[in-house]
């Protein structure tokens, strides 16, 4: 059912073309401010002037290349692409803390190197954004790097979702920026809501929610993973932050969603397949020529070998004649020499006497004859003559007592033989005879034979089922089969099997005497598995058999082994089942509630352990801290920011979350960024060139004053350790 | 007895074949090196404090906490001060200062929902042998045939952790 399947293929990655660095001349001298949007996942930097950041992930690597052993440091794109950079990758960024400055000093590197610039220090203001209230060492280490590696005259810091907010929001050219709204703010490991009132960030009353795409892309991994637990590729958190951001989507009502996929054929409807790559087994297509040679192949191979048989058993045939043709002879030489000399060379020989020598040649003889009569008829005659036994009949005498238990022996052997031997073909006739029989009935009766067997197969079943259920029953300590057995055992062990006056009497314990008690440790001995249930089995196999070479209206889907084996519609709708050596097919990866589920965590990160309120509680919370007149200010202009901001069905779900919680006559707005991952930068770049900025900074005569971690506080800014100045 | 020259000769052919050889062109990926690439505008007389190592996240965060708190008792303090002189009076609300640790979100209040560890429907039913949650009966025949680490893998995917330590 390929063509109902939707297959998605995984995108093959594209090579990043190496830029060359911009010009600098249009900034040379300029003292142009400089923007750098500093993100867990992608760099954006650039001028403030230019319409455009330039952005790139936010991830080195330094390694040693393997062939030419040169030392290369890369940034971004090209790190994915090379398997011994991707294991050298440094990111400056731990979630939401900036921590390996290494990294962000290679990272900044770049970015100057990319934008031209050639002087002796960065001569231009900077502008970085920071984490929502960023831990201060973070902090101190940026301002110290980008004041006495790089030398900036002045740095400002900000939070990147306010910028966001500014830029579109944007006032009329020099007036003030006075708007409000609710900023929530959608980051790679972290999702944060903060007022805006007036234009000035309340950072007091934000709060932050650490779950974001990374967290997401890490769940929809840890769910394919069980789900699939024998896939044969190796999936990725790169995969799988592909699949989070082009399958996954949000849901206005979960619960709702949930109910309907209940229903198996809605869930396959709603399923996107991935396809990942995979070898194609190699089919070598034999022609007929090639089938006819390799069989007349064969055929030669086995006739040699037939020729060396028959040729190695025609020289034991002659090797036996031989050794016949040298006994008859010492035989006969027998007469000419004394009876001492004969059995000194009998003895020699290694035989006894005269009959084991006689018995040799007997045997020999014999078997000489049988073989030669194989060589013509090819088939193995039953032996004609019967043995005889001829001092059986004889009474007891001493000296023959011997030969006469051997021959007892003898008799007694050949006479159990032939009675097998007629047993086995008794049986052969019984069971021609039942065959008979039954197709007879068959041909016959056709729909009483076929009732008849299909009774017979489903009282075997119910047998086997009644089997298995005792079985888990006995594992149950407490379930009444349990103790039945317990009763058993005790009753077994217990003192009073035996009746006292017995006892005393020197009686003993009868279990045993009759057979039938030994029974009993057939239900006690849980262990073993009984022959009952193997016959059982066989048993049911052939009925099977039976009916569905016969009866046209019993399917293999009637048969004991599918119907155990079955998965219920649900679970097969859930991961469908591919055949065994269908190699495209068990490579591919169907997602149907993880869609769903991967961005309901959003809302109710409990679901995946994060111990923490969801989105729609913490806005809750957060609005519960304003007055009314407060509250109808920040809703009328809820601003969505981030990239994964852009994950659809995100604007239903926050309009059905927010819109029980308000007054019925409150407005609700909800807005999306025009760009959610530029606007930010976008944000900052517009702020640069207005006359507040350079207020806001912390120019590097104040950095070596105060150190690194204070800043100056201001709307779009933090608040810890900052001074207002 | 040879000349000298000789074994130095022997104990180096190596390198003088390899100018000979011509210059290769470079990869991508060495093209999007830039470690050879000049730097001017990095300041050559800072020095990094090599001793500093990266610190990990949470060092980090412990000191963040014994900062804030010891920036809470200052400002306590000095408050208590103002208000002893009289220049603040005592309704006047204490300043908060967000801080990376504050600004967390709070524990949900709100009961949670539960959800099918295996299908992720609703689960109105929990495995007592595994502590699974489970959709429905044949949810539950799956569930009977997985093994403990099969069951404590789904466990941890929901964040419990079924290790007592």
């Amino acid at each position: 059912m390929a063509e109902q399947l939707n297959i998605i293929y995984l995108p093959t990655p594209t090579l990043p073309v190496p830029a060359g660095p911009d010009s600098y001349d249009e900034h040379r001298g300029k003292e142009t401010p400089l923007i750098i949007d500093n993100g867990a996942t992608n760099l954006r930097y650039g001028f403030a002037t230019s319409a455009e950041p330039h952005t790139g992930p936010n991830v080195i690597a330094k390694f040693k290349e393997r062939k030419s052993n040169k030392q290369l440091l890369i940034f971004g794109e090209g790190v994915e692409m090379d398997s011994g950079a991707r294991a050298q990758a440094r990111n400056p960024w731990e979630g939401d803390v900036l921590l390996n400055f290494d990294a962000l000093e290679n990272a900044l590197d770049h970015a100057f190197i990319q934008l031209g610039i050639d002087t002796d220090a960065v001569a231009h203001p900077v502008l970085m954004t920071e984490r929502l209230c960023s831990p201060l060492h973070s902090r101190a280490l940026t301002s110290e790097l980008m004041f006495e590696q790089y030398s900036v005259p002045s740095l400002a810091y900000c939070v990147d979702s306010v910028m966001s907010f500014y830029h579109n929001n944007l006032p009329a050219t020099s007036n003030p920026f006075v708007s409000d709204g609710l900023v929530v703010s959608f980051n790679t490991a972290s999702t944060s809501v903060i007022p805006v009132m007036s234009g000035k960030g309340i950072f007091s009353h934000a709060k932050r929610i650490p779950w974001g795409t990374s967290q997401a892309s890490e769940y929809l991994l840890k769910r394919i993973q069980l789900k699939y637990p024998n896939f044969p590729t190796r999936v990725t958190s790169t995969h799988t932050t592909w699949m989070l951001q082009s399958l996954c989507e949000f849901s206005p009502d979960y619960s709702a969603l949930l109910r309907e996929l209940k229903d198996p054929i809605k869930l396959r409807a709603s399923e996107r397949v991935l396809q990942f790559p995979f070898n194609a087994p190699m089919e070598v297509e034999k022609t007929e020529e090639e089938l006819m040679r390799i069989a007349e192949r064969r055929k030669e191979q086995g006739k040699k070998l037939q020729e060396m048989a028959a040729a190695k058993r025609i020289e034991k045939l002659l090797q036996k004649e031989n050794d016949l043709q040298y006994l008859t002879d010492l035989r006969e030489g027998r007469g000419k020499e004394g009876k001492k000399e004969w059995t000194a060379k009998l003895q020699s020989e290694g035989f006894e006497n005269d009959a084991a020598l006689d018995a040799a040649i007997k045997k020999l003889d014999d078997n000489l004859k049988r073989s030669r009569k194989k060589e013509v008829d090819g088939d193995d005659p039953e032996p004609a003559e019967e043995p005889s036994f001829p001092l059986l009949d004889t009474p007891d005498a001493d000296e023959g007592l011997k030969e006469k238990r051997k021959q007892k022996l003898l008799k007694a052997g050949f006479e159990a033989r032939a009675r097998a031997r007629r047993e086995k073909e008794r049986e052969k006739e019984e069971r021609e005879a039942d065959e008979q029989r039954e197709a007879e009935e068959r041909e016959e009766n056709p729909q009483g034979w076929a009732d008849r067997l299909r009774r017979e197969h489903e009282t075997t079943m119910g047998r086997i089922k009644e089997r298995t259920r005792r079985k888990v029953a006995l594992t149950d300590r407490k379930s009444a089969v349990a103790q039945a057995r317990m009763k058993n055992i005790a009753s077994l062990a217990a003192d009073d099997r035996v009746p006292k006056k017995r006892r005393k009497g020197g009686g003993e314990d009868m279990f045993g005497a009759d057979d039938a008690d030994w029974a009993i440790y057939r239900k006690i001995n849980i262990a073993a598995v009984s022959s009952d249930e193997e016959d059982d089995l066989a048993r049911l196999g052939l009925v099977e058999q039976k009916l569905l070479a016969h009866d046209p209206t019993f399917t293999h889907a009637q048969t004991y082994h599918s119907m155990t084996t079955q998965r219920s519609a649900l679970l097969l709708a859930m991961r469908p089942q591919y055949e065994e050596g269908d190699v495209e097919g068990n490579t591919r990866i169907h997602l149907n509630t993880e869609r769903w589920r991967v961005c309901e965590a959003w809302f109710q990160p409990s679901m995946a352990g994060v111990d923490s309120a969801g989105l729609g509680e913490v806005l809750q919370n957060v609005l519960a801290r304003f007055t009314d007149t407060e509250k109808e200010r920040l809703v009328k202009n809820v601003f969505i920011t981030g990239a994964p901001s852009q994950l659809p069905g995100l604007i239903p779900r926050l309009r059905s979350t927010l819109r029980p919680i308000l007054r019925p006559d409150m407005q609700l707005e909800i807005v999306r960024a025009s760009n959610p991952s530029l606007d930010a930068w976008k944000g900052m770049a517009d702020f640069a060139q207005t006359s507040d900025f350079p207020s806001v900074g912390v120019s590097k005569a104040e950095y070596e004053e105060w150190g690194g971690e204070r800043i100056r506080r201001w709307w779009g800014g933090n608040w810890n350790s900052s001074f207002v100045a | 007895m040879p000349p000298k020259g000789g074994n130095r000769r022997k104990f180096a052919p190596g390198l003088a074949s390899e100018p000979s050889s011509t210059p290769q062109t470079p990869t991508l990926i060495e093209s999007l090196s830039y470690q050879h690439i000049p730097k001017p505008f990095k300041n050559p007389n800072y020095i990094k404090n090599i001793n500093r190592r990266t610190k990990n996240l949470k060092a980090v965060l412990t000191q963040e906490r014994e900062r804030e708190r010891v920036e809470r008792e200052r400002r306590r303090q000095e408050r208590e001060e103002e208000i002893n002189a009289g220049r603040l009076s005592r309704d006047a609300p204490e300043e908060e200062i967000p801080t990376y640790t504050s600004i967390e979100a709070a524990p949900s209040i709100l009961p949670q929902k539960h959800y099918c560890d295996i299908t992720g429907l609703e689960a109105p039913y929990t495995d007592p042998a595994t502590g699974l949650r489970y959709h429905d009966k044949s949810v539950y025949e799956l569930i009977k045939t997985f093994n403990p680490s099969t069951a404590k893998e789904y466990l941890v995917a929901r964040g419990v952790n079924p290790i007592v330590k």
